[in-house]
């Protein structure tokens, strides 16, 4: 019987291959130990730490054989590149957490002190540890406990291997080649050199986007799923697995025709790939010679080594809440210096422009370090509140570091400045007179800016769309953002299950919306471009073109694959497709127009 | 005896990679080094543990205080890798 579950995928690629159950849960009780043999059971500690010590060592001494390189060689082009030293640097914290008295003597001082076994005095300090960090109050600080937690439960594997060799517990190295490893959690350590040890893809019932266990899989290409919970629950040794690292999906046990499919999409990808990492270099030219602008969406600054590798023309959104994110109330709000070190950063990494935008938090997106809410209620409906632009204008100490900071970096490289959920005219003008404001406490402090710098506004609110040609004498350019106009105008909640089947892109009343911004726009030669999820999904790239966007902004993962199939689009024969996607009474005759323009 | 106030620079804070550049580098000296934050009782920065014990954010302050024949080129080793952010990019 087949089956599947469903975690987050946090590394893409397809792995198709037996499971392997690492790391079977230690089970710990507690017995007494006499004053006898009071020394042996130190004896055994010590040599379980040692143990731990020399897997350690072993697997970061193997490192740098392995990726001699600065850079890894990475089977995944979009993979960002990390260096032999940056995934040593994983393990150094592990290795001096082995070496620290907390572990070498205190356990000891227990087992003496209470008779209890090795195993016993561990846990013990270990509950101690755990203590310590859940009173922390910065979230980032409190995840370190995974960190000891992980080191503690090497040394009491090592325990157990030394009671009972053999079989029972794997001794971690001898996994069958080929295999896709599931665990409850894995180390930095275990994760590198997985490539090496012939793993394809991973497993853990824990972690998250961000852990260290998920940037590793990333940066060496290997698929992996985290958050899988209880996984090992419901997956037996040996039991036949797809993984899919772009979905989060694992298939268990397929039947012959979902074997087919995936090993068949397994190979596409892999041609794919290899195919794209060819069109760093080439234009984004069209068959019938129209130029289109490709830009990359980015989160942070790091972003930008993923984003050189992808020949991409600029940044078309430069999302700025990183910079509110894991702070702790002592932290406070990133002052004006810290805003202005992040888009510097990015400008000198990138050739073409930057366009920054304002801050976009609220919502989905809640901050760390305090914003205050003027009565502190969660609001019912935190996407239609107080949000982006609105909590801007309201938190002015909040939204003028920021545009003191982007009107700086202005003259350090081409920046656009890009307002998220403007709703009214209104807005606009109020951002331009606080422009004006800043622009002048700047020339009184001898500060230079670009006077010319482009402020532009995405179009996400539905009232922006229908009305567009009211705001274009208040902006320089607009940028769709099509997660939310979609959200907004179907009324559907991006984040609710029970209606994620009425999220639409081809509804009409979208297509609508997105064809009278970009005819509008044109018409009073405003750039318009498309930052959201829409302009990277390859299914709608054609239709895009044909209804005339001309500025692409998309994650670096899927910029090549993008720039692939503008390159083999004819934009005259997708003109008139598209205008008969928009006389399209129903969504199947959209949907069958839509197919049609992918296969021309 | 030395004694010194610096402030954490670094985005994440003393978490487990910069910390551990710390010990390193705090046991490559001979003299007894300790590391405060706020009114904590002191810990020895030569201990990976205390030190991300500390749970010092961005902007922390903490004080080292160092004591011993190489005081001095420990606490210009230590006050730089420490303002410096730990050589972090962010």
């Amino acid at each position: 019987m087949s089956f599947t579950l469903q975690g987050m995928g946090v590394s893409r690629g397809i792995a198709i291959g037996p499971v392997y159950i690492l790391h079977h849960q230690v089970e710990i009780t507690e017995y007494r130990i006499e004053e006898k043999q009071l020394e042996s059971e130190i004896e055994r500690y010590r040599n379980a730490l040692k143990q731990a010590r020399e897997e350690l060592r072993e697997i970061r001494d193997q490192i740098p054989l392995i990726y001699p390189s600065r850079d890894i060689p990475s089977p995944n082009d979009t993979a960002i590149p990390t260096t032999a030293a940056e995934i040593a640097s994983f393990i150094d914290p592990h290795m001096l957490m082995l070496d620290d008295a907390m572990l070498t003597q205190i356990p000891v001082e227990i087992i003496k002190d209470t008779r209890c076994n090795a195993e016993w005095a561990l846990k013990q300090q270990q509950d101690r540890f755990t203590d310590l960090f859940e009173a922390m109050d910065n979230e980032y600080l409190k995840a370190r406990k995974h960190d000891i937690q992980q080191v503690i439960d090497r040394v009491q594997r090592c325990l157990q291997k030394a009671a009972q060799p053999e079989e029972k517990y794997d001794n971690t190295p001898d996994i069958p080649e080929g295999s896709i490893v599931l665990a409850h959690d894995l180390t930095p350590a275990d994760t590198a050199l997985m490539p090496h040890q012939g793993i394809k893809a991973f497993i853990t019932e824990h972690g998250g986007m961000n852990s260290h266990t998920a940037i590793i899989a990333r940066s060496l290409g290997i698929p992996a799923i985290v958050g899988l919970r209880c996984a090992r629950r419901y997956l037996r040794r040996g039991d036949t697995l797809v993984v899919d690292g772009l979905h989060g999906v694992v298939l268990g046990n397929p039947d012959v025709r979902s074997l087919r499919y995936f090993k068949n999409l397994q190979t596409e990808q892999k041609r794919k790939r290899s195919e794209l990492s060819r069109l760093r270099e080439a234009p984004a030219v069209t068959r019938d010679g129209k130029m289109i602008t490709l830009y990359a969406n980015i989160e942070f600054p790091t972003d930008m080594q993923a984003v050189k590798r992808t020949g991409a023309d600029g940044i078309g959104l430069y999302r700025t809440e990183f910079l509110h994110m894991n702070r702790s109330p002592e932290e406070g709000q990133p002052d004006e210096n810290e805003h202005y070190e992040a888009y510097v950063k990015v400008l000198r990494a990138v050739d073409g422009p930057v366009t920054i935008r304002t801050l976009d938090l609220g919502a989905d997106k809640q901050v760390d370090g305090g914003i205050a809410r003027s009565g502190g209620a969660v609001p019912a409906n935190p996407a239609l509140g107080l949000r982006a632009v609105r909590l801007c204008l309201r938190d002015l100490s909040l939204f003028k570091p920021q545009l003191r900071a982007i009107l700086r970096a202005s003259i350090v490289g081409p920046v656009r400045m890009m307002i998220p959920m403007v709703s009214s005219v209104h807005e606009m003008a109020q951002v331009h007179h606080l422009l004006c404001d800043v622009k002048r406490e700047l020339e009184a402090e001898n500060l230079a800016y670009d006077p010319e710098m482009p402020v532009g506004a995405m179009v996400e609110v539905p009232s922006m769309a229908i009305c567009s040609d009211l705001f274009i004498p208040h902006v320089d350019f607009f940028s769709i953002g099509t997660n939310d106009l979609i959200q907004y105008t179907l009324a559907i909640d991006r984040v609710d299950d029970e209606v994620g089947y009425l999220y639409d892109p081809l509804h009409p009343a979208v297509l609508r919306l997105l064809n009278q911004v970009i005819v509008q726009s044109h018409q009073a030669d405003k750039p318009v471009s498309m930052c959201g999820e829409m302009a990277g999904d390859p299914r709608y790239v054609r239709l895009l073109l044909g209804l005339g966007l001309r500025y692409f902004s998309v994650n670096p993962e899927t910029l090549l694959e993008v720039k692939h199939i503008i390159r083999h689009s004819d934009l005259n024969k997708l003109r008139p497709l598209a205008k008969q996607v928009l006389n399209s009474q129903d969504s199947h005759q959209i949907e069958d127009l839509v197919a049609q323009m992918n296969v021309l | 005896m030395l004694e010194q106030e610096f402030t954490i620079v670094n985005r994440l804070g003393l978490h487990a990679r910069a910390a551990a550049v710390l010990v390193r580098a705090a046991n490559g000296f001979a003299s007894q080094i300790r590391i405060q934050k706020n009114t904590q009782p002191a810990v020895d920065a030569k201990s990976i543990m205390s030190v991300m014990l500390l749970a010092a954010a961005k902007n922390a302050q903490v004080c080292l205080t160092i004591e011993g024949e190489d005081e001095q080129e420990a606490m210009q080793k230590l006050g730089t890798l420490i303002q410096s952010g730990f050589g972090e990019g962010e």
